[in-house]
C-alpha cells in the first residue's frame, strides 16, 4: 500500500479526486489493479503507457459483460481507436460507473456504449445489436427476425419523439429519467 | 476557448447535444426537467457558487481527463477562494446510501433458498419463479405459526403435565365421559404403520391432537396460566396473523404491478435501455440474466401479438370465438358439478362401509374421499387445459382462468368433505346414511354430539386433516417417481411418434399453486384440532420444494409461453385468501356452535369453546372489566364508528386525488415530449439558418 501511494503522487491523487467521482480508496485500488495489468517495465510511466484492450478485458468485472468491447472503445482516447486505455481513461471509466456519478453522466455514457456505429444516434442497426447483446447470442435466446422487427418498431414508437427513425441523446435520456433503478444498475465497483 | 474544447470531442453528434445537457443541469431524480430548466437557465450558471459545486460541474461533463484538467486549471485561476462546506453533506448521503445497499445485500444472503430461486428464474422465467416464491412464503408462514403455537400452547402443556397439576373433574353424563384412546398392549408391526398413516393408535393420545391437552388452569401467587384460554386465543391470533401476512404481501405485489405494469408506460424501451445489470459477475450469472431479459421481452411481444390478432379478427371470426368460449365455459361448469357429485357419493359410501370393513380394506375406505378428491383435482385441470387451447386467451388470462376454475374445484370439494363430517358429528341429516331407528335418534341428544361414533370428535377431525395432508404429500412424491421420471426416460430414449407428441412435460404453475393452496387450507382448518399440523406442513412444503425443484431441472422443458409474474403472484395470494375464508368459517362454527367433547380436551367442561372467554373475563380485576365493558358499550363504539367513517372518507379522497395527479403528470409528460419535439425542430431550423458560422467552427 505504501509503495503504491508513493507511486501515485499526492498531487495527482487529490487532482483525480477533484476531477472524478471516485474516493481516495477507490483511486488507489484502481491504481493497484491497473498496474497489475501493465508489464513490469511500464509501471513507472503511468500516464504515458496504454494497456491493450485484451488485457483490460481480463478484469473479472468486465470479462463476461456483453458490452465490454464497447465500454473500452468509448473510454479510450487512443488515436488508433483500438480500445486501449491509459490510467486516466481507466479512472474516467470507473468514475462514470461509480456510486456517486450523476444520472446525466451515466445516461450519456450508456448512450455512447449503445451507439455501436458511433454516429451520435441509435438507429435500427444499433438497436438490433443492442438487443442481441442483451439476450445473448445463443440459439435458444435469440429473438427471431419477426420478433426483432416488432421489438425495434415498438422501441422507436415509444422513444423516438421527433420521429426521425433514430433515438438521439435527449430522447434516450428522457426514457432513462423515468426508470428509477438505472442509476443502481449502471455500476461497476472493483 | 469553449469552441476549442468542443472541437476536441470524438463524435459530432454528442457535441451539439452538450448544449442541451448544459441547459439541463438538474439534480438526479426530478421528473419535470422542463420546469427546472426554465428556473436554472434564468439565473446565470456559473456566478455565485462555491468551488465544490464548480468541481461537480466539471465531473458531470462527459469529457476525457485531459479536457477536465484543462478546464479545472482555468477555473482555478478564476476562483481563488476555496469552500468545502458542501462535501460533508455529500459524504454523509453517500455513506447512508452505501449502508442501505449493504444491509440489503446482507438480508439477501440470509434469505432462504435465494440462489436456487435466482437459478430457477434464469432458466425457466418469472412465472415458474413466482410459484417457488409463493412456496417459500408459505414455508416461512407455517414455521412462524408453529413457533407461535408451540410457545403459547405446547410448551406450557408439556410443563404443566410434567409438573402434574390437578384437573377439574367433569360432571356430566357417564356415557359422554367414556374415552379410551390407549392401544391394547402390543400391536402387530404393520398396524403401527397404519396408525402412523391415519393418526390413530399411539398417535391419537399425544400432543399431536386436541384430545391430549388438559384444561389446566394454573394459578400461582404471581403467575397464572389458563391453558384453554391460551389455546383459543392462540388459534384466533394464528388466523389473524396469517391474514395480515397475506394482505401485506398482496399490497407489496400490487404496488409493484401498478408501478411497472401498464402498456402505456414505455416498457420495451425501459427493458432494453435499462435492463442490464453491470454488476453481474461471471459467465453463469451473465447468461442467467440474458435469459431473464429474453423471457421478459418474449412475454411482452407475445401478448402484444395476441392482442393485435384479437383486434384484427373479422366479425365472423369473433362471433365464432366468443360462442366457442361460452361453450367451453359451460363444459367446464359441467365438469365441476360432476366432480362434486362424485365426491359427495364417495363420502357417503365411505361412511357406510367404515363400520363394516377391517384392516387394509378399512384403510382404503377411510381414504376413499381423499382418493376421489385427488383424482378429480388431477383430471379436471388437465381437461380444462385442453379447453384453454380452444379458448385462445392471452397467456396471463389463461393462467388466471385456469387458476379460478381449479380453485373452485379444490375448495368446494374440501368444503363438501367438511360438511359431511360436520353432519355426522352433530347428527344433522342422519337419515342419509343410517337407518332411522329409535336408538340412532338419541345419539346426539345425550351429549349434543355423536358420542358413540366420536367420543372425542375434535381429535377425529384433526385426524382427518392430518390424513389429507399426508396423503397429499405421498401423492406428490408418487407422481414424481412413478409418472414424471418414467415419462422423461421414455421420451428421451424411445423416439417414436407417440413419445414425440407427448413430449417432455411442462411445469404447470396453476395446478401446482392450487396444490399449495389446498394444503394450506387443510392446515388452517385443522390447526385448531391438531396443534402440530403447521410444523408437519412446514416439513411437507420443504420436501415439496426440493421435489419440485428436482423435477423442474430434470424432467421439464422450459415453457414455450411464459406469463407475467406480477399479476399471477397477486392472484395466488387472492386464491389463498379464499382458502383462509373457508377455514375461518369452519373455525367459527367449531368454536361457537358445536359442543366440545366432554371426554377429552381443554374445553371439556364448557358448552362451547367460546364460553371460556366470558368465564375468564369475570376473573379479571374490576377496573379491567369496567374498561372492557366501556369499550364494548355504545358510548364508545358509536364515536369510534363515526371516526372510522371520517378516516375512510379522507383516505378515499386522498386516493382519488393521487389518481388525478397521476393522470395530470402523464399529460404533462406528453406535453414535455411535444415541447422537446418543438425544440428539436427549432434547433434544426436554426442550424439551417446559420450555416456560415457552423462551417467556420467545424473545419
Amino acid at each position: 500500500m505504501g509503495t503504491t501511494a508513493s507511486q501515485l503522487g499526492k498531487d495527482s491523487l487529490s487532482e483525480y479526486q477533484e476531477l472524478t467521482f471516485l474516493t481516495k480508496q477507490e483511486i488507489l485500488l484502481a491504481h493497484k489493479r491497473f498496474t497489475e495489468l501493465q508489464n513490469r517495465d511500464e509501471r513507472n510511466h503511468l500516464n504515458a503507457t496504454r494497456v491493450p484492450m485484451e488485457k483490460i478485458l481480463t478484469l473479472p468485472e468486465l470479462k463476461s459483460n456483453p458490452f465490454r468491447k464497447r465500454i473500452c472503445h468509448v473510454f479510450s482516447t487512443s488515436e488508433a481507436k483500438d480500445g486501449s486505455l491509459t490510467f486516466e481513461d481507466f479512472l474516467d471509466l470507473l468514475s462514470a460507473f461509480s456510486d456517486s456519478a450523476t444520472l446525466e453522466i451515466k445516461s450519456h455514457y450508456a448512450f455512447r456504449i449503445f451507439d455501436f456505429d458511433d454516429d451520435g444516434t441509435l438507429d435500427c442497426g444499433d438497436l438490433e445489436k443492442l438487443v442481441n447483446c442483451l439476450t445473448g447470442e445463443t440459439d435458444d435466446t435469440r429473438l427471431t427476425s419477426d420478433e426483432m422487427r416488432q421489438l425495434i418498431s415498438n422501441i422507436l414508437e415509444e422513444s423516438d419523439i421527433d420521429k426521425d427513425g433514430t433515438v438521439n441523446l435527449s430522447e434516450f435520456q428522457h426514457v432513462i429519467s423515468r426508470s428509477p433503478d438505472f442509476v443502481s444498475s449502471f455500476k461497476i465497483v472493483l | 476557448m469553449t469552441s476549442g474544447q468542443q472541437r476536441q470531442g470524438s463524435g459530432n453528434g454528442y457535441l451539439t447535444d452538450q448544449e442541451s445537457l448544459r441547459l439541463r443541469r438538474v439534480s438526479s431524480r426530478t421528473s419535470s426537467p422542463i420546469y427546472h430548466d426554465v428556473n436554472r437557465s434564468a439565473s446565470s450558471a456559473e456566478d455565485d457558487k462555491g468551488s465544490s459545486e464548480l468541481n461537480r460541474e466539471i465531473r458531470s461533463n462527459p469529457w476525457h481527463m485531459a479536457q477536465k484538467r484543462t478546464k479545472w486549471l482555468e477555473q482555478q485561476k478564476q476562483v481563488p477562494a476555496q469552500f468545502n462546506g458542501g462535501s460533508w453533506k455529500h459524504k454523509r448521503t453517500k455513506y447512508v446510501h452505501q449502508f442501505k445497499s449493504n444491509v440489503r445485500e446482507l438480508l439477501y444472503l440470509f434469505s432462504l433458498w435465494g440462489k436456487s430461486l435466482q437459478k430457477i428464474g434464469g432458466n425457466f422465467g418469472g412465472g415458474v419463479q413466482s410459484y417457488f416464491f409463493f412456496l417459500r412464503f408459505l414455508v416461512v408462514l407455517n414455521f412462524v405459526s408453529f413457533l407461535l403455537i408451540g410457545g403459547f400452547v405446547l410448551i406450557p402443556s408439556i410443563v404443566f403435565r410434567s409438573v402434574g397439576t390437578n384437573l377439574a373433574r367433569n360432571t356430566g353424563e357417564e356415557a359422554c365421559l367414556k374415552y379410551d384412546p390407549n392401544p391394547e398392549g402390543l400391536v402387530v408391526f404393520y398396524e403401527f404403520f397404519l396408525h402412523l398413516l391415519s393418526g390413530t393408535g399411539f398417535m391419537e393420545y399425544s400432543y399431536m391432537f386436541y384430545g391430549y391437552y388438559n384444561n389446566t388452569m394454573m394459578e400461582d401467587r404471581s403467575f397464572s396460566y389458563n391453558i384453554p384460554l391460551a389455546y383459543l386465543f392462540t388459534a384466533v391470533f394464528y388466523f389473524a396473523f396469517c391474514l395480515i401476512c397475506i394482505i401485506v404481501r398482496m399490497g407489496k405485489v400490487a404496488r409493484v404491478a401498478v408501478t411497472t405494469g401498464g402498456s402505456d408506460v414505455s416498457n420495451y424501451s425501459r427493458i432494453v435501455f435499462t435492463g442490464w445489470d453491470y454488476g453481474c459477475l461471471g459467465s453463469k450469472a451473465t447468461s442467467l440474466k440474458q435469459r431473464n431479459i429474453y423471457y421478459r421481452l418474449q412475454v411482452d411481444l407475445e401478448e402484444e401479438r395476441l392482442q393485435m390478432h384479437a383486434a384484427s379478427l373479422s366479425l365472423c371470426n369473433k362471433v365464432t370465438l366468443y360462442s366457442l368460449r361460452v361453450l367451453m365455459f359451460l363444459v367446464a361448469v359441467g365438469l365441476l358439478v360432476a366432480t362434486f357429485f362424485a365426491i359427495f357419493k364417495a363420502t357417503i359410501f365411505s361412511q357406510e362401509q367404515n363400520s363394516k370393513a377391517e384392516g387394509i380394506l378399512a384403510l382404503f375406505y377411510e381414504y376413499l374421499p381423499s382418493i376421489v378428491i385427488t383424482a378429480g383435482n388431477f383430471l379436471v385441470p388437465l381437461l380444462c387445459d385442453q379447453l384453454a387451447l380452444i379458448e385462445k386467451y392471452s397467456p396471463s388470462a389463461t393462467v388466471v382462468l385456469a387458476l379460478l376454475r381449479a380453485v373452485i374445484l379444490r375448495l368446494v370439494s374440501l368444503a363438501i368433505l367438511l360438511y359431511t363430517l360436520w353432519g355426522q358429528i352433530t347428527c344433522v341429516g342422519n337419515t342419509y346414511y343410517s337407518n332411522i331407528t329409535e336408538s340412532n335418534m338419541t345419539d346426539c341428544d345425550l351429549c349434543q354430539y355423536n358420542h358413540s361414533a366420536y367420543p372425542c370428535w375434535e381429535t377425529n377431525v384433526g385426524q382427518e386433516m392430518y390424513k389429507l395432508t399426508l396423503f397429499d404429500l405421498l401423492v406428490n412424491i408418487a407422481i414424481l417417481v412413478l409418472v414424471e421420471f418414467p415419462r422423461r426416460m421414455v421420451v428421451d430414449n424411445w423416439s417414436c411418434k407417440l413419445s414425440q407428441w407427448v413430449g417432455r412435460q411442462e411445469f404447470g404453475v396453476p395446478s401446482n399453486v392450487l396444490g399449495l393452496v389446498y394444503g394450506q387450507t387443510v392446515v388452517w382448518t385443522g390447526a385448531l384440532f391438531c396443534p402440530l399440523l403447521p410444523l408437519i406442513n412446514t416439513v411437507k412444503f420443504v420436501i415439496i420444494f426440493y421435489c419440485k425443484k428436482i423435477t423442474l431441472f430434470n424432467n421439464c422443458r422450459p415453457a414455450l409461453r411464459t406469463f407475467r409474474s406480477t399479476t399471477s403472484t397477486f392472484f395466488f395470494l387472492a386464491v389463498l385468501l379464499f382458502g383462509w375464508i373457508l377455514a375461518l368459517v369452519v373455525m367459527i362454527y367449531s368454536v361457537a356452535v358445536i359442543h366440545p367433547s366432554q371426554a377429552c380436551g381443554p374445553f371439556r367442561v364448557f358448552p362451547n369453546m367460546w364460553q371460556i372467554v366470558p368465564n375468564s373475563f369475570y376473573s379479571l380485576s374490576r377496573v379491567t372489566q369496567d374498561f372492557l365493558f366501556f369499550i364494548g358499550s355504545q358510548a364508545f363504539s358509536i364515536p369510534l364508528f363515526a371516526l372510522s367513517c371520517v378516516v375512510m372518507c379522507y383516505v378515499i379522497a386522498l386516493a382519488s386525488i393521487y389518481g388525478k395527479s397521476v393522470t395530470m403528470l402523464r399529460a404533462q409528460l406528453k406535453l414535455a415530449a411535444h415541447d422537446k419535439q418543438f425544440l428539436v425542430k427549432q434547433i434544426k431550423k436554426m442550424k439551417h439558418l446559420t450555416p456560415q458560422n457552423n462551417e467556420g467552427e467545424q473545419d
